[in-house]
């Protein structure tokens, strides 16, 4: 898709679950009738299945080229995905971020094992959802859906390692084992992705700029992910890898990052009050995610500043293409201020002058 | 030093005073009363006299254990933002936010110039004050936790923000000050989230305290204060309440490598657990405080607030601390 010059208008991963009218909040009472006893978890599923509908159905209207499923489904960023490999075990809650939420942390009690997909039956289920939907007019092909993965390096930062107890020497005590065990699950993932249709797939590595001081731990861990896309590509199929980093100012690296070897380089703006200058001075050799809408506050922006602020970069980036989007998942804000800021995205586009759409 | 200040204040401690951090667990009669408030099933001032009767079971409870600085227990608060949020004028309530798992909220708003048009917290400290000789603290949050668990609709950045918040706190800490409170904690457990930040939180209680005649606390935790410390020790209050035995202590390795300045509220019991360990294994924690800071600065409490224990647990944590603090006053 950004091999097509253009301003696209795109989802960052996560969508709030909940609304404040009743109708919008069975997931809230499935859940809680589910841990009373009084509900399945094939009740829960079903739920989970019609709301994921709905927030497909919102980003669509909203006027998004780029969806996610909301990632509805995740109790958070990681435990979702490590809490289905064997020998991880998720312990109690941790602050995620500055985000006044929280994940639970998992510990390795050894060498973490598939048991079958992260997120690629999820996906699967969202691409349906989304094909089940009728076309807007002017979108016919131009429509796509990403799934979303937590990248290995900000997995692993978050996770505990103890030595396994299961008779092999392996120990996972530190970030680089932890990352790189992660990051060879991650990779089996692209191809299970791959294989349902995925042709772009977003990683987040929002750990990878808070604490720079691991780089080389986080480039590592990145590269059998790498190697799994050029394989991918190598058989015949399309693949995009778009790495998105957020909550935390990123210019200090922002020459690293679009130097890694990903297709796409999202970025948060709102950490960083300088960096509009420094992608307008320096340029992007690859397509950019631009995080301009504030995915943490509900202030609505000024969709004509973000539109001069997109005309001053745009032109720096070499391919010719960005994706306009919020500058986080939107799980922090109320449901209703999250379908208006991505409503936001398409008034920033058509504030445009010379309008590169 | 703040020793020297709260003998001033006509404050006299034993070594090792005890107290807690703010929040107690709320009884069933009272947890009840609240949800039928909520549905409208009784009034304000059924709600408020079950409040009162569940703050003076706390206080005589604490005078039981043998408590030194108490507090109210914060009966009549559900969350440390939004009880301020919601008396506020220039706040407004959001949609529901998610914290975790399946618990959802309403972020407070700041939609307008924040003003203080009265005492928030007085009543209830005058009350609690008066069933007991004993100091209660004064319990506030302070005001760069307050922007930072708040949506901002209204001022141009974070820093204006905080600092005007900080300007309605500090009018909250001078009308408890004029009540006869003399410690006053003000609670700042967004402290370390964004450390280029620190600078702002800095200020904001600077702005709050300055000048202010009264012994200040502030309790943080769930933080990286590796990344905080010790710019960290600039933050304008005496005495630092802080998580200690959730980390396993991890926190004396900064003491270590430079000095912790400040006195400190030494949390020696897990908040989360059911369990409560036992007096030996707290004293163990005490032991090890005492390798980095003076026995003078040294006070004993649990890591964080009790509110999510029973009441049975959280007495059971405290009574662990009375009874390891009182073991080392006669060493």
């Amino acid at each position: 898709m950004s091999a097509t010059p253009g301003l696209y208008l795109s989802s960052t991963g996560s969508y709030p679950r909940i609304g404040d009218s009743p109708e919008l909040q069975a997931l809230r009472r499935t859940i809680t009738a589910l841990d009373r006893g009084d509900r399945t978890t094939a009740d829960l599923l079903d739920v989970q299945n019609e709301v994921t509908r709905q927030v497909i159905a919102e980003q669509v209207k909203a006027g998004l080229d780029v969806i996610t499923d909301g990632l509805i489904r995740w109790y958070d960023p990681i435990s979702h995905l490590a809490g289905k490999l064997d020998n991880i075990q998720i312990k109690g809650l941790v602050r995620f971020f500055d985000t006044n939420t929280y994940f639970r942390q998992p510990v390795f009690v050894g060498r973490p094992v598939k048991r079958g997909h992260l997120v690629a039956g999820e996906y699967g289920f969202a691409r349906n959802a989304l094909g089940h939907l009728p076309t807007p007019q002017g979108k016919a092909g131009k429509l796509g859906i990403k799934p979303v993965l937590t990248g290995p390096y900000t997995l692993a930062k978050f996770s505990l390692g103890e030595n396994s107890g299961n008779g092999r020497s392996e120990s996972f005590s530190t970030v680089e084992a932890r990352a790189q065990a992660y990051a060879e699950i991650l990779a089996t993932e692209l191809e299970a992705l791959s294989k349902v249709g995925a042709e772009l797939i977003q990683l987040d590595e929002p750990a990878a700029i808070k604490y720079p001081q691991d780089w080389e731990i986080f480039e590592a861990a990145l590269a059998p992910l790498v190697q799994a896309r050029d394989k991918i590509i190598k058989s015949g199929q399309k693949l995009e890898l778009a790495l998105y980093v957020y909550f935390h100012d990123c210019a200090p690296l922002y020459e690293k990052l679009v130097a890694l070897p990903v297709d796409i380089v999202g970025l948060d703006f709102t950490y960083s009050p300088k960096l509009v200058d420094i992608v307008a001075s320096k340029g992007s050799p690859k397509t950019l995610g631009l995080g301009l809408v504030d995915g943490r506050n509900t202030r609505l922006e000024d969709p004509a500043l973000l539109a001069r602020e997109i005309e001053r970069m745009l032109p720096k980036i070499k391919t010719g293409s960005a994706f306009l989007g919020i500058s986080s998942g939107l799980e922090y804000l109320p449901r209703d201020r999250a379908f208006a800021k991505l409503e936001l995205l398409s008034k920033v586009r058509a504030a445009l002058r010379g309008s590169p759409r | 030093m703040s020793r020297q200040k709260l003998e001033k204040l006509g404050l006299e401690l034993p070594l090792f005073p005890t107290t807690s951090v703010g929040s107690f667990p709320k009884p069933d009669y009272l947890v009840k009363a609240r949800a039928e408030f909520s549905k409208k099933q009784i009034s304000e001032n059924e709600l408020h006299d079950l409040e009162r009767k569940a703050t003076a079971f706390w206080i005589e409870e604490q005078e039981k254990l043998g408590i030194d600085v108490l507090v109210d227990g914060e009966m009549y608060r559900g969350d440390m933002v939004a009880y301020f949020a919601e008396r506020l004028p220039g706040f407004a309530t959001s949609g529901l936010v998610r914290s975790y798992g399946n618990r959802y909220y309403h972020k407070p708003v700041i939609s307008g110039e924040v003003r203080w048009q009265g005492p928030l917290t007085v009543d209830w400290w005058k009350y609690a004050q008066s069933l007991t000789k004993k100091p209660v603290k004064g319990m506030l949050t302070g005001a760069y936790t307050i922007m930072d668990w708040s949506f901002n609709e209204f001022y141009p950045d974070r820093r204006t923000a905080a600092l005007a918040i900080a300007k309605v706190i500090r009018q909250e800490v001078e009308a408890l000050i004029a009540a006869g409170c003399k410690m006053i904690q003000i609670d700042e457990p967004a402290l370390s989230v964004r450390p280029e930040e620190l600078p702002i939180a800095l200020e904001a209680m600077d702005f709050t305290t300055k000048g202010q005649n009264a012994y200040f606390l502030t309790h943080a935790c769930y933080g990286e204060f590796e990344y905080i410390y010790p710019s960290m020790l600039e933050l304008a209050v005496d005495n630092f309440d802080l998580e200690m035995s959730n980390s396993d202590l991890d926190l004396l390795e900064l003491f270590r490598r430079h000095p912790f300045t400040k006195d400190i509220s030494f949390g020696v019991v897990d908040v989360h657990s059911h369990q409560t360990d036992s007096p030996e294994v707290v004293g163990q924690r005490i032991e090890q405080a005492l390798t980095i800071i003076p026995k003078e600065n040294v006070w004993v409490d649990p890591d964080c607030g009790l509110k999510t224990r029973t009441v049975e647990e959280a007495l059971e944590k405290l009574r662990v601390c009375v009874t390891a603090a009182k073991s080392f006053r006669n060493h």
